[in-house]
């Protein structure tokens, strides 16, 4: 698809959906890549408090304020509050997300979720090991290959059915492209196909995205990973009760 | 399972109520019924089959409801008016499947619903089952006693990975105490905490609700949009304490 297309999509009702990453199968493959390397690490890294008050904002207060809280250190994430709700709050980067994401090393993206127990259980190893694998200096390459390894010897477990993710702060900065943000839910399952879900269907509340690349192209490097489809549906309010449509653009 | 059990357990949470855009003074649970019993058979059937297949195809967005399987209630249940391919089925759920208890026999509810492959083969299995049942005049704690037994017999699947279904028709008719749901999607598991997903919570958007004795979890998280795109102008799902 042509990026005037995009475009088009970009201005109907579900252009925020389209940006955030999800509209990356859509853009043109020779687009250059912004950021082509890893920023300085410092650029990744945020004040203590301000981290942990945006991870919270993630979710409305009412699940957040008894979840644990992770904060990125020199190493990786590392626990800043211990909670009681099974949840786990966390600003994530843009190299937790798809690696062939033209963002992936982009430093201004802060996205804060709030993982349910599931999604704790199995999706947060494998954010671990990335972060690990980043804060070290390793490659894209070094870290593709790091998770395959570990999936290989079974030391990251298996995606949980009802893995789910709280993205609903209106501080967030999820992209470069449109508003930035947009209040949603993610849903980490092991559907086959988004059109399952009717995902990308024009006028549904649903778009889906494969975790691990978003390109068909790459699907060969999905080799040794588990097939995970992310479904990201959007909801009508910030984590803080406010409408969707005001936020800190 | 059905609609009707997130009904129940709303009475004891008025939080739900809240969330959904009910009015809480028709709920209670001791309501006097103005249903006590079944009505003829014809006053639940849409005698004009293309208005059928339209209200229950208005349930998603017409880029999925076009190609999806559509079912009409027959006399002997639902059966196929449209064939479908693309794995969603589209019906128009009637009282006992789909309104709050005190609206069990009430003919004029219709909700129309498009539950995707996995619900089609999990879910809507339920469903017809409990329209035949309603249709052969049986009662709600009748039905509960028939549909809980033959769960616990494992008469029918628990729910598929992925199960769901959309709920966004602008149309449409909940019984006398929720008229009209707001827009919104449901999700379905067997037996899953709600809390796991931090639903009926204040100012989660997600509303689970868990029957045991049906082994099965429904979610519903609402959507800002009808299936014909317009806004939905309800308010917004905030759940009080």
């Amino acid at each position: 698809m042509r990026e005037d297309k995009v475009g088009a999509i970009v201005i109907n009702s579900f252009a925020l959906l389209v940006v955030l990453g999800m509209a990356y199968q859509a853009r043109s493959q020779d687009a250059t890549t912004p950021y082509p390397k890893m920023a300085p690490v410092e650029q990744y890294l945020m004040e203590r408090n301000v981290e942990i008050q945006l991870a919270r904002s993630a979710a409305p207060d009412s699940i957040s304020r008894s979840a644990t809280i992770l904060i990125l250190g020199p190493q990786g994430y590392e626990t800043a509050v211990q909670g009681t709700n099974g949840f786990v709050c966390m600003v994530g980067r843009a190299w937790g997300a798809a690696f062939d994401w033209d963002e992936f090393w982009n430093p201004k993206v802060k996205a804060a979720d709030c993982l349910n127990p599931q999604a704790a259980r199995s999706i947060l190893p494998i954010f671990f090991l990335r972060a690990r694998m980043v804060m070290a200096g390793r490659s894209k390459a070094e870290i593709l290959s790091a998770v395959k390894a570990a999936f290989e010897k079974k030391q990251l477990p298996d995606l949980e059915t009802g893995a789910m993710d709280y993205m609903m702060s209106k501080s967030a900065y999820l992209t470069d492209q449109g508003g930035h943000n947009l209040p949603h839910l993610m849903f980490y399952t092991r559907v086959k196909d988004g059109k399952d879900w009717g995902s990308g269907a024009a006028g549904a509340p649903v778009m889906s995205s494969p975790y691990w690349f978003f390109s068909p192209k790459e699907q060969p490097q999905m080799k040794g990973l588990p097939p995970i489809l992310v479904f990201l549906v959007a909801v009508t309010n910030w984590s803080d009760g406010t409408p969707a449509g005001q936020h800190n653009e | 399972m059905r609609k009707k059990n997130i009904y129940t357990s709303a009475i004891k949470n008025l939080a739900l109520l809240v969330v959904l855009g009910m009015v809480c003074g028709a709920m209670a649970q001791n309501a006097k019924t103005n249903y006590p019993k079944m009505a003829p058979v014809d006053q639940y059937l849409m005698a004009d089959r293309e208005a059928e297949i339209a209200l229950a195809r208005s349930a998603a967005p017409e880029s999925i409801a076009r190609d999806a399987e559509v079912l009409v209630l027959g006399r002997n249940g639902f059966e196929t008016a449209v064939k479908g391919k693309n794995g969603f089925v589209c019906i128009v759920g009637r009282s006992w499947t789909s309104a709050a208890d005190e609206d069990y026999w009430d003919p004029k509810v219709r909700v129309p619903m498009c539950v995707n492959a996995a619900a089609a083969h999990s879910y809507l299995l339920r469903i017809t089952k409990i329209t035949n049942l309603a249709l052969a005049g049986r009662t709600l704690a009748q039905v509960n006693e028939t549909m809980t037994t033959a769960i616990a017999k494992k008469e029918f699947p628990p729910m598929g990975p992925g199960s769901m279904c959309y709920m966004m028709s602008k149309q449409g008719f909940g019984g006398d105490s929720a008229p009209h749901w707001p827009s919104h999607l449901m999700f379905f598991f067997s037996d899953t905490d709600p809390a796991a997903w931090g639903a009926n919570l204040p100012g989660s958007p997600v509303v689970g609700i868990a029957d045991t004795s049906e082994h099965l979890t429904q979610f519903v998280i609402q959507t800002q949009r009808w299936s014909d795109g317009t806004d939905d102008l309800q308010a917004p799902p905030h759940v009080h304490p």
